[in-house]
């Protein structure tokens, strides 16, 4: 997939209110392959639902997505199971962790199914992020910035033509921030992916080619 | 252990598998025992005879005080016959002549025996179906062919032998055990060898073929006249209610023919029938408990089912895992099932054959078709409702 484009989106929530100024509701906005985007919002301002509507999990937007000048609407369940395997990958703000499950298996049930990584680097990543003695802890059991950091992890076992990043750094210090950071810069060099993070005012630390206001 | 079990197996509950896993069992069991009882059961009722085909009635005048007294009574006269011949439904009409002589038939048994005194019958041969070749008489070699009703067995075997203790005896003991005959008349006195070759159900009478009944009659009772008390009767359509009608008017009867058998396997079909409806409305309840067992798993883990589609599973790679489940414990439950059915064969086939010594089982082909068929079909049922329930997630 190369593009992403919006056409007059908003959340049918925000139809019925005053239109007030943003950088993606009701534009025409296009994201393309190898671009980095931060987008910043204050809450409640739809940066979760858009990545919602982007990943295809809700529909209740006003417009027309699409990818590649496909309406993503018209896209079935298998059309999404291929997608998400292959070509999008996502850090959900609430995380979407499986509580029952060590830190490890969480990454294991993502890489099981697309055999993307190597159980050397999932290995590397959780010493580098300061996790690896969290292995084996059900996630349960992990403070939310831990579990931001597992989470980060499995968004990268897969390849990806797009990420989204919801708030991916709102539980972690700065030095955290800044190894995700080239974790993220690396991953989406090597698969010439692009990239949408969001952020309430204390993004990732990344290079941006684009930031906008939602 | 593969990590999609080991999320989705979270909030099964024992206690709701174990009851469909009970009550689906109890349903199959249900089902399949009386298809085996019934496949077992089936030949003994229907397999009956031969002799006589269906189409034949037999007519005999009804008996009261008034003919018994009058002695002659229950005779048919030329007359009479003549008439039921020239009865449009009738296509022929024979008497079964009667044995004018004295005859005492006897059976010798590892020293013991006992004789009685008896009578034959006879009926013109074509009326008779049974193998030409042991159904015929000649005067040298002093054999006589017998058909006796089925009941002479029964009576022997469940009244006589049980009191006495003797052996209870198959047909085909029976069969192969020469009989003493001798018979008497005109001052002479002639042995013969009787061969039981075959058992009725609709002729209540013993019989042997014409061929013999002729010569001895002229040999044993030149002199007598013979009278027949009985008729044999081709119907063209033995259901015609003109027959009735003209019987019932003359003050004749029949022997209902299809009688007994015909009745019994009636009952033995509807039994397995009900029983059979029985087990599979157990079974659909049971089907019902897994399904709302699995419709109340999949609602309890609806959050971890939707977090694997949103990374990346398809809906058919999440629905297998309960797919497999339901498949084990139907595999379990037809496994088990079966066992037991053979299991139960084997005790109650033991106690038919003291019973009915000739008894052989009958095939568990149907037995095998039905449980995979039951089998494939719950598992389809379940396997097409875990699908359709998640692909609405």
């Amino acid at each position: 997939m190369k593009e992403i484009s919006l056409s007059q989106i908003v959340p049918e929530v925000f139809s019925q209110r005053e239109k007030k100024e943003s950088g993606i509701w009701y534009r025409e906005v296009a994201f393309t392959k190898g671009e980095v985007c931060l987008l910043e919002a204050v809450s409640g301002a739809g940066k979760s639902s858009l990545c919602s509507y982007l990943y295809g999990y809700r529909s209740d937007y006003q417009g027309t997505i699409c990818f590649d000048g496909e309406n993503i609407r018209n896209f079935s369940k298998t059309q999404w199971a291929e997608l998400r395997r292959v070509s999008l990958s996502i850090l959900f703000q609430e995380l979407r962790l499986f509580q029952e499950l060590t830190a490890w298996e969480n990454i294991l049930i993502k890489n099981n199914l697309t055999g993307y990584k190597t159980l050397q680097w999932i290995e590397n990543c959780f010493y580098l992020l300061g996790i690896e003695d969290k292995k084996d802890v059900t996630v349960a059991k992990l403070s939310f910035g831990q579990q931001q950091r597992i989470a980060f992890v499995r968004a990268l076992c897969q390849p990806f033509d797009f990420v989204f990043l919801d708030e991916p750094v709102s539980h972690l210090d700065i030095n955290n921030n800044r190894i995700l950071g080239e974790l993220l810069a690396e991953e989406v060099k090597q698969q010439g992916a692009g990239v949408i993070v969001t952020s309430i005012g204390n993004p990732l630390n990344i290079k941006y080619d684009k930031i906008m206001q939602l | 252990m593969n990590l999609v079990w080991k999320l989705l197996r979270q909030h099964i509950s024992k206690s709701q598998l174990t009851g469909f896993f009970v009550a689906n069992l109890a349903g199959m069991f249900i089902v399949l025992l009386s298809v085996q009882v019934y496949s077992d059961l089936r030949p003994l009722f229907s397999g009956g005879e031969s002799f006589l085909n269906k189409d034949y009635l037999i007519l005999t005048k009804k008996i009261n005080a008034f003919t018994s007294l009058a002695g002659n009574g229950s005779i048919f006269t030329p007359e009479e016959i003549e008439e039921i011949r020239r009865q449009s439904f009738v296509r022929k009409a024979n008497g079964f002549t009667p044995s004018a002589f004295g005859v005492t038939a006897g059976i010798r048994m590892g020293g013991r025996g006992f004789a009685t005194e008896m009578f034959f019958e006879s009926v013109p041969d074509e009326y008779v179906d049974v193998n030409t070749t042991s159904w015929k008489f000649d005067a040298t070699d002093r054999v006589i062919p017998i058909i006796i009703p089925r009941n002479y067995l029964n009576l022997y075997n469940f009244g006589f032998a049980q009191a006495r203790n003797l052996p209870k005896l198959s047909e085909k003991i029976i069969g192969s055990m020469p009989l003493e005959v001798e018979l008497r008349g005109e001052g002479k006195r002639q042995h013969f060898e009787g061969r039981i070759v075959g058992f009725s159900d609709r002729l209540n009478t013993i019989l042997v073929p014409q061929q013999f009944m002729d010569w001895a009659n002229q040999t044993f009772a030149p002199e007598k006249t013979i009278g027949f008390s009985r008729l044999i009767v081709e119907a063209g359509n033995p259901a015609d209610p003109h027959i009735v009608h003209y019987f019932k008017g003359k003050n004749y009867e029949t022997e209902d023919g299809k009688l007994d058998a015909g009745k019994t396997m009636w009952f033995l079909n509807m039994l397995t029938s009900s029983v059979i409806a029985v087990g599979l409305i157990i079974c659909a309840l049971s089907l019902y408990i897994l399904m709302l067992s699995i419709y109340l798993l999949l609602q309890k883990n609806n959050v971890k089912l939707q977090n694997l589609l949103l990374i990346g599973y398809r809906t058919t790679q999440i629905a297998r895992p309960y797919q497999n489940l339901t498949l084990v414990l139907n595999g379990i439950v037809f496994c088990i099932a079966m066992i037991a059915v053979f299991i139960m064969r084997h005790y109650y086939t033991n106690w038919l054959k003291e019973i009915w010594p000739d008894f052989t089982s009958g095939s568990t082909g149907f037995l095998f078709g039905m449980g995979v068929a039951l089998f494939l079909l719950v598992s389809l049922l379940n396997i097409t409702a875990i699908r359709v329930k998640i692909n609405k997630l």
